[in-house]
């Protein structure tokens, strides 16, 4: 009986110590592997040396038939092991235990692995937005990332050593038996309380430094409006008046971007829904002649057998015919001119508010690029005009949404400008970009504002004074007491 | 055969009906074939979300190549090989949607919670087996649903996992927000359905369903681990499904809820007003947060009984990981408000999350400690399963460290919703779980199949999917930190992104690499299933139930005579006073000397019992609840 088990256990058996030969494959393997993927990344990282391109047309499905073969060979070299694993087994000869190639194989990873890291660290650690930041409160933000990376770095390097470490030195060995060591408060007691004080005092750092940025009011910060779309961005200053303009979403169209309170704007807009909507009735009354014509239409092309020929014109007009045997499509246009209506009122709704359409935004400047003065505190207002989008802008360590209906603010005080980062960076061509960093639809990844800084108040002049105002100065009635020509102190640089 | 394998099968027959194959099957209320049943539609399922990924990877790795591959499998979504931006949206939403929910969600916690859960308690089957076998049937309709969506017209929903709104509620403001977004919550209510009805389940049975001597503190930490899941499951999926209707509404209904104050390009300005899309924010994150800790809890688990067994050495600290797991499981409801710092939230909100989420650091601290503590002197046997259960506290320490930096509002300014993020949640809990879900398959595989996996391939497995999740995921912290943002669809367009291109490759191809190396596993797993090494009754020398009940014959009822009775906890290797290493927990202590001290320690056990059988009583009277 127990002669036949052994004998049924060989057979069925996929051994586990059969491990000699196999291991140095695998170890060959691995750090061949190690080596090439090190080898792309350096080609590339390497900014002086002109870089070894990794050719992307080699990457074909060759290559990749070939991983696959890889793969195959060492699924066929693994089953080849357990066949030898098998004759060691019948020659009853011990071999390399699969835990002590284990080990190894974790120490080894364990450098190779420390290895990539500071190695990762040197040829990536320039690229990081690290201790160059382009704002006031950007400094103390970078100086916190610098204790938390210190901290976490040392913690990990650590933790993994000991982790490693662990595994290569206490491998399975049959002579030996593990300590029964199940609980100890005083250890256990260290590693709650250290964190503790360790992330106290992270939290306290990350507390102030927060609570500073988003809750310090600043009065003689200038405020910018960004407005986001999809797919751009555009930027609304205050003109000579220094005020911003009311606007509503209401007053959105193709010559108003912002919507701005105009009562002209306000006015075409009115006409042009009252047209669509007058347009759209006319559709309604004749919904049931034209159900009718589409309805013939189709049948006409379904008997000659057009539909064959115009595949694509039959299935559209198909469901054309589906929607108005519904009551989808009649559905639909009153729905539409429902909204038109509604869109009518709330226009006139406003204009009947003269806080409202007080002219302050005829002076409005709406840009498609951002000009600030270094060293001045600014005042940012985020506005969205279909979807949530997210104003983000790396260099600045200033990032915040953009929400439909709700209006967001984050402010910060530009110390660096275009040409000092320019210097600083090496990149003559360096400029600083608003991302959009919220997924908000196909052309997400296009969706960019330049900023410049510039080092002079006059500089910035000179551009805002080249940008259109909302209403030309030809169509608008100045502000009874505004005086273009003077400069307000509110807008003096501070610091 | 064993005899008492003969046993259980004449016992079988004397008290069951024969089964049809539908009943034993397809319908089957065994928790055992139903979480066979959750890990074949889980691997599934990975397969498709880990598909996914290669396909934008490859998009972000060489964004002006033609793929002949793509168009072949895409069709009109990657004309000439280039993939569509829009699908290239899909692609993402669907992968982040597959791998959250129907992996590491049902996939992993489905299959263990209802493999072990009975198993490891002593108990015949789940409390509920009907609604067990519901459970897995809306898993099932919901997996099918959310395929479908990504073949309809318009794409599937494109929005991101956590579909924000006003973007997945207009359907005119992106193509994946029509058709693709409503199957996605359809597939979503569907999903919540099965996830509540598994999580009554798991609770009432780990609750009534113990053994006679399994007390709550002689419970493995799988166990705590999945009823500490299930709890936060119950607790706040609700709310998602909340949130999911609103936005049904919202779609279909003309209500506002998350709609305010919106013009949309061709339309014109709509009438909704009074809505805000923060709202959906607060319902998604107070499910979304939970959700990391239901994806992570049960790996964590699985790992714990892993490690315990191969380091042959009790788990350090049994009842600090208990508390440590209760004590994240109710900050995790406290902190969701981490994902908003820079949503416009009040700024005064983000300081009390912030200090909220850190608190949360401890405990897991704790936990990564304790493990370290228990390999430290032990006799490690390194199975597959032990090998991924330490990659699992790798990826478990170096994934939570970067979470400081993300928990800490100041800092998420600057790395909010970039690469920094994306490597973060890939480590401590993508890579982690998954982990913690290949250490759970090959752990239990013979107590599943009665059959060995392959001890080689799982080694090569192993130490492939280990340094290419490492080399895909590691330097995404750079790219974070150097200010790239995720979900762009090339970077290409940005000059300062430029310099990333070749790490972008060097992800795609270790990520292509990892993707083969799980061919290794799939070979490995469904060739043993039916050619495998037949396992012993006891193959790693565990001593929880599981390995009690007879591993040859699949027997509905899990024990053929009388249930095990539980002598001690479930970690009692390497005892000094013992020749083997181990003690299992349903054996009576034979050993004169130890026995007046060991029953002096039971009887106090058994008073807790006691005393813990009042209070669910009590519990019980209350709720109604019935065995």
């Amino acid at each position: 009986m127990k002669i036949h088990k052994k004998a049924q256990e060989m057979k069925l058996n996929l051994p586990k110590n059969t491990f000699n030969l196999l291991t140095k494959k695998l170890l060959s393997l691995l750090m061949a592997g190690m080596a090439t993927v090190m080898s792309f990344a350096q080609a590339g990282t390497d900014v002086i040396a002109p870089p070894q391109e990794f050719d992307p047309s080699s990457w074909n499905w060759v290559n990749i038939l070939i991983c696959v073969l890889i793969l195959l060979i060492i699924l066929v070299i693994a089953r080849a092991f357990d066949i030898g694993g098998l004759a060691e087994k019948i020659t009853g000869k011990k071999v390399v235990s699969s835990h002590k190639v284990n080990a190894y194989v974790a120490l080894i990873v364990l450098i190779l692995g420390l290895i990539g890291v500071f190695w990762e660290i040197n040829a990536h650690g320039k690229l990081l937005l690290l201790g160059d930041a382009a704002s006031e409160h950007g400094e103390s933000l970078d100086s916190m990332f610098m204790w938390t990376f210190g901290f976490t770095f040392f913690v990990f390097v650590v933790t993994e050593v000991l982790l490693f470490g662990f595994m290569f030195k206490y491998y399975y060995r049959e002579d030996r038996k593990a300590d029964y060591f199940f609980h100890n408060n005083k250890l256990e007691i260290i590693w709650t309380i250290v964190p503790t004080i360790v992330l106290t005092f992270l939290v306290l750092r990350g507390f102030n430094v927060w609570t500073k940025i988003t809750q310090t009011p600043n009065d003689k910060a200038q405020e910018i409006e960004v407005f986001a779309y999809q797919f751009g961005w555009k930027a609304r200053y205050a003109g000579e008046d220094l005020k911003m303009g009311e606007s509503s979403y209401t007053l959105i169209s193709g010559t108003n971007p912002l919507g701005l309170a105009v009562e002209d704007e306000a006015v075409k807009l009115k006409s042009t829904l009252t047209t669509e909507v007058a347009e759209l009735q006319a559709k309604l009354e004749s919904a049931d002649d034209s159900m009718l014509v589409w309805r013939s239409a189709l049948d006409k092309m379904e008997a000659t057998g057009l539909s064959n020929t115009y595949v694509k014109e039959h299935k559209n007009l198909k469901e054309k015919v589906l929607d108005a045997e519904s009551g989808a499509y009649v559905r639909l246009i009153k729905k539409d001119i429902k909204r038109k209506e509604t869109n009518i009122k709330r226009i006139d709704a406003f204009r009947s508010k003269p806080e409202i359409f007080n002219k302050e935004s005829y002076d409005d400047r709406v840009t498609t690029e951002l000009v600030l003065i270094k060293n001045k505190p600014y005042m940012f207002r985020f506005r969205a005009r279909d979807v949530i989008h997210s104003a983000y802008m790396p260099e600045f360590r200033a990032q915040m949404n953009c929400v439909p209906g709700m209006s967001t603010v984050f402010p910060f005080t530009p110390i660096k400008t275009t040409a000092e980062a320019r210097a600083s960076k090496g990149n003559p061509n360096f400029e600083y970009y608003l991302y959009c960093n919220k997924i908000c639809g196909a052309a997400h990844y296009n969706m960019k504002i330049k900023i410049t800084v510039v080092d002079s108040e006059s500089e910035y002049k000179t551009w805002l004074a080249a940008q259109p105002k909302m209403v030309a100065p030809a169509m608008e009635a100045l502000p009874a007491g505004a005086d273009s020509t003077s400069v307000t102190p509110a807008i003096v640089a501070v610091k | 055969m064993s005899t008492s394998a003969l046993h259980a099968e004449n016992h079988t027959h004397d008290h069951h009906h024969k089964e049809s194959f539908i009943s034993k099957y397809v319908f089957s209320m065994d928790h055992k074939m139903i979480s066979k049943q959750f890990l074949i539609t889980g691997i599934i399922m990975g397969i498709v979300g880990m598909g996914m990924s290669l396909l934008f990877r490859l998009q972000l790795a060489w964004p002006d190549e033609q793929f002949g591959l793509l168009e072949m499998l895409l069709g009109k979504w990657a004309v000439d090989g280039k993939l569509d931006p829009n699908f290239y949206m899909g692609l993402v939403t669907i992968h982040g949607t597959i791998m959250v929910f129907y992996v590491l969600t049902a996939g992993l916690s489905g299959t263990f919670s209802n493999l072990l859960i009975p198993l490891q308690l002593g108990a015949r089957d789940m409390a509920s087996p009907f609604m067990n076998m519901l459970s897995y049937w809306f898993f099932l309709a919901s997996s099918v649903v959310l395929l479908i969506s990504v073949g309809v017209e318009t794409g599937p929903a494109s929005g991101g996992w956590t579909v924000y709104p006003p973007l997945s509620a207009l359907e005119k403001a992106m193509p994946g927000s029509g058709l693709g977004m409503t199957l996605w919550l359809v597939a979503i209510a569907l999903f919540i359905i099965s996830a509540l009805l598994g999580g009554i389940n798991y609770i009432s049975t780990v609750l009534n369903q113990r053994t006679k001597g399994m007390s709550m503190n002689r419970m493995p930490l799988t166990i705590w681990a999945f009823f500490f899941t299930a709890i936060l499951g119950l607790l706040s999926f609700p709310v998602l499904l909340g949130a999911a209707l609103f936005l049904i509404f919202d779609r279909s209904f003309g209500t506002s809820f998350y709609l305010s104050d919106i013009f949309l390009e061709g339309v014109g300005a709509l009438e909704n007003v009074g809505g805000s899309p923060v709202l959906y924010q607060h319902l998604f994150w107070f499910l979304g947060h939970p959700e990391v800790y239901i994806i992570l809890m049960p790996a964590l688990g699985i790992t714990s009984e892993v490690i315990s067994t191969n380091a042959r050495k009790p788990i350090f600290g049994y009842t600090a990981m208990v508390i440590s797991l209760m004590g994240i499981s109710i900050l995790s409801f406290i902190v969701w408000g981490h994902h908003m710092f820079i949503t416009g939230m009040n700024p005064f909100l983000g300081s009390v999350f912030m200090i909220l989420t850190l608190i949360i650091a401890v405990p897991s601290a704790v936990k990564a400690f304790n493990y370290l503590t228990t390999l430290w002197r032990g006799n490690l046997r390194y199975t597959p399963a032990m090998l991924f259960s330490i990659g699992l506290v790798s990826f478990f320490i170096s994934g939570g460290l970067t979470g400081i930096y993300l928990g800490n509002a100041a800092m998420d300014i600057q790395l909010h919703d970039s690469y920094f993020v994306v490597a973060h949640f890939h480590l401590v809990m993508g890579s982690a779980a998954i982990f913690g879900m290949f250490a759970g398959i090959y752990h239990w595989f013979p107590r599943m199949y009665g059959r060995m996996m392959n001890n080689t391939l799982g080694y090569f497995h192993f130490w492939i999917t280990f340094i290419t999740a490492y080399l895909v995921f590691f330097p995404m912290h750079f790219m974070g930190l150097a200010g790239v943002p995720r979900r762009y669809y090339q970077f290409t367009l940005v000059e300062d992104f430029g310099v990333w291109m070749d790490v972008n490759k060097l992800i795609t191809v270790s990520a292509i690499v990892a993707g083969l190396a799980q061919l290794l596993f799939l070979y490995n797993f469904f060739v043993s299933i039916f050619r495998g090494k037949k396992a012993e009754q006891n193959p790693w020398q565990s001593n929880t139930l599981e390995w009690t009940s007879p591993i040859d014959v699949r027997l509905h009822g899990n024990w053929p005579h009388e249930l095990p009775t539980v002598y001690r906890g479930p970690y009692e290797y390497s005892r000094p006073d013992r020749e083997s290493d181990y003690f299992p927990q349903n054996e009576e202590d034979a050993d004169a000397p130890e026995v007046l001290h060991v029953e002096e320690k039971v009887t106090k056990k058994e008073e807790a019992v006691v005393e813990n059988s009042v209070f669910f009583a009590a519990i019980k009277r209350v709720f109604g609840i019935s065995r």
